[in-house]
């Protein structure tokens, strides 16, 4: 009993020495902080507010009207009116009008036809044409969805006049409508940008400086090290849990702020949806932060100069993000890559954070990604023994346990 | 450079491992059979046959049926579905009495894209079904089906989007993340080669065997690099142009012309980024930082005209930005390239930043020292 008190207690001495080095190593090494600090506390606002203004407004577009009829301008004057396109000028033909896109000054033309007026009159269709600068889809979403409202309901508007004695309401309906139809958009009623992106971006972010954090400081710890390993050769580091557990605890607690700031206040101050309870977040939060550690540790042993794991982390973000599933649906991903998506604790992290946060879904509907997080947990658990296992073994190897104590301070 | 595997990786097996991750993953162009959910309370003939019609659109796929909207709802929240479209108790029959009954849909705008695309189906479904029924009556008055469409839609909007007709998000995407990326591991690898040499240690003997000339030095370190970013660039353009057939309405030439001034815009950057922050984790930290934010502030998914006033400012010193203008200036609107001159003048611009601070460079290589 008393010997199993002595062991405990030098465990514990060892556990916190490791705790607080790392701790230490942190908070003195300026690009840690940039990656454990500074960018989880920068990088959410700059991307907020790059996407905070949700949707396009008011796109310019330039107009070709051949009608030049009381219709014509009708439908022009309701089209300027709403809020997605706003008429920037008046084309005489096409040809002017590709000036006008051509200089960035329109991103769309809508060209009327010469015939509008008359084809109503003679109960024909009319076809109004519009152009759309390619270069993003929300242009093109904004057109159409100015262009099919204003339509419908000069349409509707048409079909009265050419029916001539009804009397009520429902008569009218019944004309112009004969099934109607409404459409909800859940869970972003919007459908805005920062609201679909940020959550899944936070994720992201939180998994991906997790990462170059940890392999950072795998790699300066190489780098100080005469021997160029993982470890230091020093008296408190000899019980392989101890060091994992004590590593991975700085980083933990370190990154229970960030969650708390990137997954809670950054949505509170920018308006974005928050439909879970703090708790059902954290019991994702939390296998997901283990399950980044562990899987950042045991890449970290793959690491040998510092600045490396730079190269390799940072353009993956790109990827991962893709990989969630949350542009690109899921579903329409080509098997090889769904696999490949199983491999990284973003995927499922991601995905579980949206159920929870932007679906208002509870825990039990975020069941399947749980059992991943918490699967990859163990794995990388398992895969960071056998990292830091082989770290101390070439130790060993080096300098036998009986002398490691005295002979070799650093 | 040939012992270090990190070369390697930034130089080929990274910008490669992108074309191909990226083309594959968005290879349908569209995605297609993405799965729906329906609520059909009404369960007669005529809801039946829109929900197959429904079904026959590309984009959806009726994976299941609800026996309500709560059912449906939590579906979409385990994430199963992207979409349910709702036909409500005594629609059909409504129908028939003329008394214009509701049915709704309701997408998952959490994925965009998902529940965009998906909406556009069930809103055409919703007014095909409302035209079939407008249709029966009319018809039962003794109209043409021309008359009939010309009575129920008055005005039709033909849709012309100028280059990408297929709405094709391969293109959309593929085109700009493709060189985003390529950009992020010029900036990088750039800073690295000069920030080796102070870690090292190396860099008065750098300066030495350039005979003190600061151009040499620069020159002959940047030379391999820039030839290996310049012929996986060009990989990118000819993969892209004519291999995918991607839309190239300027030529492929002036897409090369375009990819080769980015190349070296990003490597005057990637100078500059290192004669700022001469200390080599600084400066690849900054590297990175302003390559990640290049895809977001370019414009190519969220518009520049749609940010704040200062953001729009701020995109103009990222050189993806103004490979986004010049990519859809020349390959998708096939403007000749004086058109775009600014741009070109900003990559341009790129490239010669490093030259105002030449003396400052030649001090840092020279004299700095490495502190850990």
């Amino acid at each position: 009993m008393k010997r199993f008190l002595v062991l405990f207690r030098e465990a514990w001495r060892d556990w916190n020495y490791i705790f607080q080095r790392e701790m230490y190593n942190i908070f003195h090494d300026g690009a840690l902080l940039i990656f454990f600090i500074l960018v989880p506390l920068a990088y959410p606002i700059l991307y907020t507010l790059i996407y905070n203004n949700e949707t396009l407004h008011e796109t310019p577009i330039v107009v070709v009207d051949n009608s030049k009829s009381a219709m014509s301008r009708d439908y022009l004057r309701r089209l300027d009116g709403t809020s997605e396109v706003r008429i920037a000028g008046y084309a005489a033909d096409m040809e002017e009008a590709e000036e006008w896109v051509r200089k960035r000054d329109a991103y769309g033309v809508v060209v009327i036809p010469a015939t509008m007026a008359d084809d109503i009159a003679n109960m024909k269709q009319t076809h109004v044409s519009i152009f759309v600068d390619m270069g993003g889809l929300l242009y093109y979403k904004t057109m159409l969805l100015a262009n099919t409202e204003v339509s419908l309901q000069m349409n509707r508007e048409i079909k009265l006049m050419r029916t001539p004695g009804l009397s009520t309401r429902a008569d009218e309906q019944a004309v112009t409508a004969p099934i109607r139809y409404e459409q909800v958009t859940l869970f972003n009623p919007s459908s805005g940008f920062a609201q679909f992106l940020i959550p899944a971006v936070m994720v992201i972010l939180l998994h991906q400086t997790l990462l170059l954090g940890i392999c950072l400081s795998a790699g300066t710890e190489r780098e100080s090290n005469k021997l160029y390993q993982l470890l230091p050769v020093h008296e408190h580091h000899h019980g392989l849990i101890r060091i994992i557990t004590g590593k991975g605890a700085a980083y933990f607690v370190l990154y229970l702020w960030n969650v708390v700031f990137c997954l809670g206040i950054i949505p509170h101050v920018f308006h974005l949806p928050q439909l879970s309870d703090a708790i059902d977040v954290w019991a994702i939060a939390v296998p997901f932060l283990l399950a980044c550690i562990f899987f950042g540790m045991t890449i970290s042993g793959l690491i040998r100069h510092r600045e490396n794991c730079m190269m390799i982390i940072v353009f993956s973000s790109l990827p991962l993000l893709f990989l969630s599933g949350i542009s690109w649906p899921w579903d329409s991903i080509p098997r090889f890559w769904q696999l490949f998506a199983h491999i990284f604790p973003s995927t499922h992290g991601v995905r579980a954070f949206i159920k929870l946060n932007n679906m208002g879904a509870s825990l039990a509907e975020a069941e399947n990604e749980l059992l991943w997080l918490w699967g990859q947990v163990v794995v990388y658990a398992v895969t960071t023994i056998f990292t830091y296992y082989r770290g101390l073994v070439k130790i060993r190897l080096r300098f036998p346990a009986h002398k490691t104590d005295s002979a070799v301070r650093q | 450079m040939r012992h270090e595997p990190v070369y390697w990786f930034c130089l080929i097996v990274a910008p490669i491992f992108c074309l191909v991750f990226f083309t594959t993953l968005m290879g349908a162009g569209l995605p297609t059979e993405m799965p729906t959910g329906i609520v059909d309370l009404d369960n007669t003939p005529t809801t039946r046959q829109i929900v197959r019609n429904l079904d026959a659109f590309e984009q959806t796929k009726i994976v299941a049926h609800y026996a309500n909207v709560t059912e449906a709802r939590k579906a979409v929240q385990r994430g199963e579905i992207y979409a349910y479209f709702l036909i409500p108790k005594g629609t059909t029959a409504e129908a028939n009495m003329q008394h214009s009954p509701v049915v709704s849909f309701y997408t998952n705008n959490s994925f965009m894209v998902a529940g965009s695309l998906l909406g556009r189906d069930m809103r055409m479904m919703s007014e095909l079904a409302s035209g079939a029924a407008g249709r029966k009556v009319l018809r039962a008055r003794g109209a043409t089906d021309a008359q009939a469409m010309a009575f129920l839609q008055p005005i039709v909007i033909d849709t012309h989007p100028i280059g990408n007709p297929w709405l094709d998000y391969n293109v959309y995407l593929s085109n700009i993340l493709v060189p985003g990326i390529l950009g992020i591991f010029i900036f990088m690898l750039t800073v690295y080669t000069f920030g080796y040499e102070i870690k090292n240690g190396t860099g008065q003997e750098l300066m030495s065997l350039a005979r003190g000339s600061l151009i040499k030095a620069v020159s002959a370190k940047m030379f391999l690099p820039t030839i290996f970013f310049l012929s996986v660039g060009f990989l990118m353009i000819i993969y892209f142009y004519a291999i995918l057939h991607f839309p190239c309405y300027g030529g492929i030439w002036r897409m090369l012309i375009v990819m080769l001034l980015y190349v070296i815009g990003c490597q005057g950057m990637g100078i500059f980024m290192f004669i700022v922050l001469p200390t080599l984790r600084l400066s690849l930290s900054f590297a990175s930082l302003w390559g990640v934010v290049s895809f977001s502030i370019c414009g190519m998914s969220f518009p520049v005209i749609a940010m704040d006033g200062w953001i729009q400012g701020l995109s103009l010193l990222f050189p993806l930005r103004h490979y986004y203008l010049l990519y859809v200036n020349t390959a998708l609107n096939g403007y000749g390239l004086f058109n775009a001159w600014p741009y070109m003048a900003a990559l341009i611009g790129f490239t010669v930043l490093p030259c105002l601070f030449a003396r400052r460079l030649k001090n840092i290589i020279s004299y700095m020292k490495y502190i850990p």
